[in-house]
C-alpha cells in the first residue's frame, strides 16, 4: 500500500515552477531518495507534503487519506530541515519532548519515551545541554530524536547530511538508513549527492524542473537511465554524438559521427540513421591497447586522489573523456601518452538526440 | 485544563484565523492609519476656509512658514550631529571589548527613560544664560534655535546611536579584517568597506530622528516657556510646526477662527514628513557616497596614535556633555532652589492618569501589535502586506501635535465627544502602536522561520508553535517594544494636548502648566517623580520579565 502518493501536484513562484505535474508513490515502510539539482524542486515536493506549501493544484494523500487542504500539524508527517532547526531556547531533553507536551500525551510515557530515545540516538549523557553546545552530528541525532518522539507515519528529510562535514556524512549514511528500517518508517529524503542517494535508497526518484524524470532502484537509475542527463546526473558520463549506423540483431547499436568515428552501444529500437548521443559511465571506461580500442587520444591530465587515478583523455574533435584507473595501475600511464578507449558494449546506452541539444540536457542549474 | 483545550482548538480553527487577521489589519487601518491622516480631508471639505483664515492673509502664512522652516532646519542640523557623534559611540560598543561596556550600554538609553518633558526643563536650565546661573549649570545659551538644537540632540541621539550599532552588529568584521589584510589602515578600512554597507541602518536612524526632532512637541514647550521664563522674551515668539500647533490648539478652544490655520500646519507637516521619508528612503538605498578615493598615508597616520582617542574622547565627552548631564541636570536644580510647596494631590493624580494611559495603551499595542507584525513578516510575498508594511511608519513619522489634532477631528466628528479617557488612549495607541509593531517585525524577520516550520510539522497549531517556540525568541523585542510605547505615552505632550486642549489631565501636561505659571521649582520637582517612577517601573519590567525566564 503506498504510503505517499502526490497527484498531478503543480507550484509555482511567479515565472518559476518549482512543481510541473509532480506525480510520484512512496510504498509503506520505503526509504526513498528524491535527487536532483539545486533548484529542481526537491525542496518545493517535500514542502507540499510536509503541508507548508501549498500546491496551486494536485493532490497529496498519506495512505489513502486526502491531506491536501489539511495544515501540517494534522498529517504526522515530520521535516527535518538541513539545519535541523533544534529549538535554541529547550534542551535536548526539552527539544525531545515538545511533540508529545503539544500532543498531551502522559507524563509517564512520555518520560519512557525521552529514555528510549535519549539512549537510541545516544545523547542520554547531554540531555540537559542546549543544542549550541553540540557538536554537528549530535545535533543532527537530537532533531531526529525529536522527530521520532511524535511517533510520525513519514519522515521526511530535507538534506539531512548536508551540514555534516565529509567523514561523518558517510559514516551517518548508514546508520541513518537503518535505523528508519529498524523502526519501519517511511523516509523520503532530499538530496543532490547522488552518491548519497545510491547507498541509502530503496529507490531513488530524479527530478529536474518540477518534474520526476526517472524512478527506480539505484541499481536500475544507474545501469539504465532513460536521458543523457540522468546517465550523466546519477554516476558521471562519456557522451558520443553521432548517427546510427545500424542496429544489428538486437545485440548492439553502431554509431557513426561524421568524421567516421565508430563506436557500439548496447542495442536500441531507434531507427537507422537517427541522430543519437551514446553515454557511458565514466566508471564503465577503460583504458585499453589500441588494437582493442573504440577511442584514441592523449592523457591531458591525470589526477591521483588515493584510491583511483583520474585521467582526462582529449579525443581530438570528439572532445574530452573521463576515466577512472584503479591506483595500482598508476604508473602505467603518464600525461601525454596516446592510450585507447573501450568499454562493455551492453554498458553504453543510446538516447535519441536530445531537442535543445547536448549541452543543455545536461546543464544542473 | 480542559477549557484552554478548547480555546486553542477554536483559535486553531481556519475560520477564527482568518477573521482575526481581517480584525488586525482593520484596526490598523481604521484606529491607526486612517485618524493619523484624516485631518488631511479638511483640505478637501473645507478648501475655501483656508484660503481665507491662510492663504490671503501674509501675516499668518508667514508665521507658518516660518515655523515649518525652522523645524526642518534643526532637525537636519539634529540629524547631522546625531550622525557625527553617534557613529563613533555605535563602533565602540559593537567591535571594542572593555569593562563597563554594559554600563555605557545602559548610559545610552537613559535619555529614552526620562520623559520629554522633564527634558526639556532640564536642558534649558542647564544651557539658558541667566542672570542668576544654578550652580554647575553652563549657563550659555542666548539663542532659543541653539537651545532647541541641543535639547532635540539629547533624545534623538539613542535612537541614531541604537540604529547605527544594530546595523553594526550584523556587519561582519571579517570583511574589514580582509581589507586590513589587504593593506588597508583601520580607518581606510572602515570608510571603504564597512561604511558603505551601513545605508540601512543610516535610513532608519535617520529617518527615527529627523522625525522625533520635526515633531517633539512637549519638551520643546517647555523649554521655550522656561527660557522666557528665564528672561530671554525672543523665546515666547519662537515657534517650531509641532510648537505652533499646541499653541493654536489652546487658542482654538476659546476663538474657532484658528481652525483652518491649525488645519494648514498639519496637513503641510503631515504632508513634508511623508514626501521626506519617501526622499530619504530613496536617496540612502540609491545613491553611492563617493568615498572610493583613498589617502594611503595620511588615513595610516589618522589611524594610529593619538587620533583614534582623540575621537573615541570627543565621543564620550559629547555623550556626556551634551546628551546625559543635561538630561539629569534637573537634579541639581532641584537641589539649589528655594523649596516651594507642591500641590501633592494634583501631581499625583496626573501621574496615576498618566500611568493608567501608558498601561492600558501599552496593552493594546502588545494584543494587537504582535500579530499585526506577524502578519506583514509572513506574507512578504504579497504587495498588500508591504503596503501595510510602509504605512506602520506613518504615525512614526507624522508629527505627534499634527497627529493629535487630526485624531481630535476624527474622533470629534464621528462625536465620542465626552469620553476623553477613551479619545485619549485611542491617540497614544495611534502613535506608540508602530514601535511594538517595528520592533516585533524586526525580531521576526530575523528568525528562521524553520524553527516554527518544525513545530508544526510535529504537530503544533499555529498558536501554540508561536507560544513555545517563536515567543521566547522574540521576548526581548517585545519588551524593548513595550518599553518604548510606555514611555513614549507617558512622555508625551504635544498629541494629549492636541486632543484634549487644556482639559489634559495627564504629567506632562501639568509640568507644562506648572512651568507656563511660572513655577519652576515645583515643574521640577514634579519632572524629577517623573524620572524617578518611570525608572522604577521600568526596571521593575525588566526584572520581572527576567524573572520569568529563569522560571521557564
Amino acid at each position: 500500500m503506498p504510503s505517499i502518493t502526490l497527484r498531478g501536484i503543480k507550484k509555482s513562484y511567479g515565472k518559476v515552477v518549482a512543481a510541473d505535474g509532480l506525480e510520484l508513490e512512496v510504498e509503506n515502510g520505503e526509504y526513498l531518495c528524491l535527487l536532483g539539482p539545486t533548484g529542481a524542486g526537491k525542496t518545493t515536493a517535500l514542502r507540499i507534503i510536509a503541508g507548508l506549501t501549498k500546491p496551486d493544484s494536485g493532490q497529496v494523500l498519506l495512505d489513502v487519506r486526502d491531506v491536501t487542504h489539511l495544515e501540517p500539524e494534522e498529517r504526522n508527517a515530520v521535516l527535518l530541515s538541513q539545519r535541523y532547526s533544534l529549538f535554541p531556547t529547550m534542551t535536548v531533553a526539552e527539544n525531545i519532548l515538545f511533540g508529545p507536551s503539544i500532543r498531551k500525551v502522559p507524563e509517564l510515557d512520555s518520560r519512557k519515551t525521552l529514555v528510549e530515545l535519549l539512549d537510541l540516538v545516544r545523547l542520554t549523557k547531554r540531555a540537559d545541554s542546549y543544542p549550541r553546545e553540540l557538536s554537528g552530528g549530535m545535533q543532527q541525532r537530537n532533531a531526529l530524536a525529536r522527530a521520532l518522539a511524535t511517533n510520525p507515519d513519514v519522515l521526511l528529510l530535507d538534506e539531512p547530511l548536508r551540514a555534516l562535514d565529509a567523514r561523518l556524512r558517510i559514516d551517518l549514511r548508514h546508520e541513518l538508513r537503518s535505523l528508519a528500517k529498524a523502526l519501519g518508517l517511511t523516509v523520503i529524503h532530499v538530496t543532490h549527492d547522488q552518491e548519497e542517494a545510491m547507498v541509502m535508497a530503496d529507490r531513488i526518484a530524479v527530478i529536474r524542473n518540477g518534474r520526476i524524470v526517472q524512478i527506480g532502484t539505484p541499481r536500475e537509475v544507474f545501469d539504465d537511465p532513460v536521458s543523457p542527463f540522468v546517465a550523466n546526473f546519477v554516476g558521471q558520463s562519456n557522451f558520443f554524438v553521432g548517427n546510427i549506423l545500424c542496429s544489428r540483431d538486437g545485440r548492439m547499436t553502431t554509431v557513426e559521427d561524421d568524421k567516421g568515428h565508430v563506436v557500439f552501444a548496447r542495442s536500441s529500437e531507434i531507427p537507422v540513421d537517427s541522430k543519437v548521443v551514446v553515454a557511458i559511465k565514466v566508471g564503465n571506461t577503460r583504458v585499453v591497447k589500441k588494437s582493442d580500442a573504440f577511442l584514441t587520444g592523449a592523457v591531458e591530465r591525470a589526477l591521483f586522489e588515493g584510491r583511483v587515478v583520474h585521467l582526462d583523455v582529449n579525443a581530438g574533435d570528439l572532445g574530452r573523456y573521463s576515466v577512472k584507473l584503479p591506483a595500482s595501475r598508476r604508473d602505467q600511464v603518464a600525461v601525454g601518452d596516446e592510450v585507447g578507449l573501450n568499454w562493455e558494449i551492453p554498458k553504453a546506452s543510446v538516447f535519441p538526440y536530445p531537442e535543445g541539444g547536448l549541452e543543455e540536457e545536461l546543464r544542473v542549474d | 485544563m480542559k477549557r484552554m483545550d478548547w480555546v486553542v482548538d477554536f483559535i486553531s480553527r481556519k475560520g477564527f484565523r482568518k477573521g482575526w487577521t481581517v480584525f488586525i489589519v482593520a484596526f490598523f487601518l481604521f484606529f491607526v492609519v486612517l485618524p493619523t491622516l484624516y485631518v488631511v480631508t479638511y483640505a478637501f471639505t473645507d478648501w475655501s476656509a483656508i484660503e481665507t483664515a491662510v492663504l490671503s492673509n501674509p501675516e499668518t502664512l508667514s508665521t507658518i512658514v516660518d515655523s515649518v522652516v525652522i523645524s526642518f532646519e534643526i532637525a537636519a542640523i539634529v540629524t547631522v550631529i546625531d550622525f557625527l557623534a553617534g557613529l563613533p559611540i555605535a563602533w565602540i560598543l559593537v567591535r571594542k571589548e572593555f569593562r563597563g561596556k554594559e554600563f555605557l550600554d545602559t548610559l545610552i538609553d537613559m535619555p529614552l527613560a526620562v520623559p520629554t518633558a522633564a527634558l526639556g526643563f532640564s536642558a534649558a536650565v542647564f544651557w539658558v544664560m541667566n542672570p542668576d546661573p544654578v550652580p554647575f549649570s553652563l549657563s550659555v545659551i542666548s539663542s532659543p534655535f541653539l537651545l532647541i538644537i541641543l535639547l532635540h540632540i539629547v533624545f534623538s541621539y539613542p535612537y541614531m546611536v541604537r540604529s547605527l550599532a544594530a546595523i553594526l552588529e550584523e556587519i561582519d568584521d571579517t570583511y574589514e579584517v580582509a581589507g586590513r589584510t589587504l593593506g588597508a589602515s583601520r580607518l581606510t578600512a572602515a570608510r571603504t568597506i564597512t561604511l558603505p554597507l551601513f545605508r540601512a541602518g543610516l535610513a532608519t536612524g535617520v529617518i527615527l530622528c529627523f522625525s522625533r526632532s520635526m515633531s517633539e512637541t512637549g519638551g520643546t514647550m517647555i523649554a521655550l516657556s522656561t527660557m522666557a521664563n528665564l528672561g530671554i522674551g525672543e523665546a515666547a515668539n519662537f515657534f517650531t510646526g509641532s510648537t505652533l500647533i499646541g499653541e493654536w490648539r489652546s487658542l482654538v478652544e476659546t476663538d474657532p477662527t484658528y481652525a483652518p490655520s491649525l488645519a494648514f500646519v498639519s496637513i503641510l507637516l503631515i504632508a513634508l514628513a511623508l514626501i521626506l521619508l519617501i526622499i530619504l528612503k530613496l536617496v540612502i538605498m540609491k545613491f553611492h557616497l563617493p568615498l572610493r578615493k583613498v589617502w594611503p598615508m595620511q588615513e595610516k597616520m589618522l589611524s594610529r596614535g593619538i587620533f583614534p582617542k582623540m575621537k573615541d574622547g570627543g565621543a564620550l565627552l559629547f555623550l556626556a556633555l551634551i546628551v546625559l548631564i543635561p538630561s539629569f541636570f534637573i537634579f541639581t536644580y532641584v537641589l539649589f532652589s528655594d523649596p516651594a510647596s507642591l500641590d501633592m494631590g494634583a501631581l499625583s493624580y496626573a501621574l496615576g492618569y498618566s500611568f493608567l494611559v501608558a498601561g492600558v495603551v501599552t496593552v493594546i499595542d502588545i494584543a494587537l501589535g504582535i500579530p499585526f507584525a506577524l502578519h506583514i513578516t509572513k506574507h512578504r510575498d504579497r504587495a498588500s502586506s508591504n503596503v501595510l508594511d510602509v504605512l506602520v511608519n506613518v504615525p512614526l513619522i507624522v508629527p505627534t501635535a499634527a497627529l493629535g489634532y487630526s485624531l481630535f477631528l476624527f474622533w470629534g466628528s464621528i462625536g465620542t465627544g465626552g469620553a476623553s479617557f477613551v479619545v485619549l488612549i485611542l491617540a497614544h495607541v495611534a502613535f506608540t502602536y508602530p514601535l511594538v509593531v517595528r520592533n516585533v517585525a524586526g525580531a521576526v524577520e530575523e528568525i528562521d522561520p524553520s524553527f516554527e516550520e518544525t513545530a508544526r510539522t510535529l504537530g503544533a497549531r499555529p498558536i501554540q508553535s508561536f507560544h513555545r517556540v517563536l515567543y521566547p525568541l522574540i521576548k526581548s523585542s517585545i519588551l524593548a517594544g513595550a518599553i518604548m510605547a510606555f514611555t513614549r505615552s507617558l512622555g508625551e505632550t504635544g498629541a494629549t494636548q492636541a486632543v484634549l486642549g487644556r482639559n489634559a489631565l495627564t504629567a506632562p501636561v501639568y509640568i507644562v502648566s506648572l512651568v507656563k505659571a511660572d513655577e519652576l521649582y515645583q515643574a521640577g520637582l514634579a519632572c524629577i517623580i517623573l524620572i524617578i517612577v518611570s525608572y522604577i517601573f521600568m526596571l521593575l519590567l525588566r526584572y520581572l520579565t527576567k524573572k520569568r525566564k529563569e522560571a521557564i
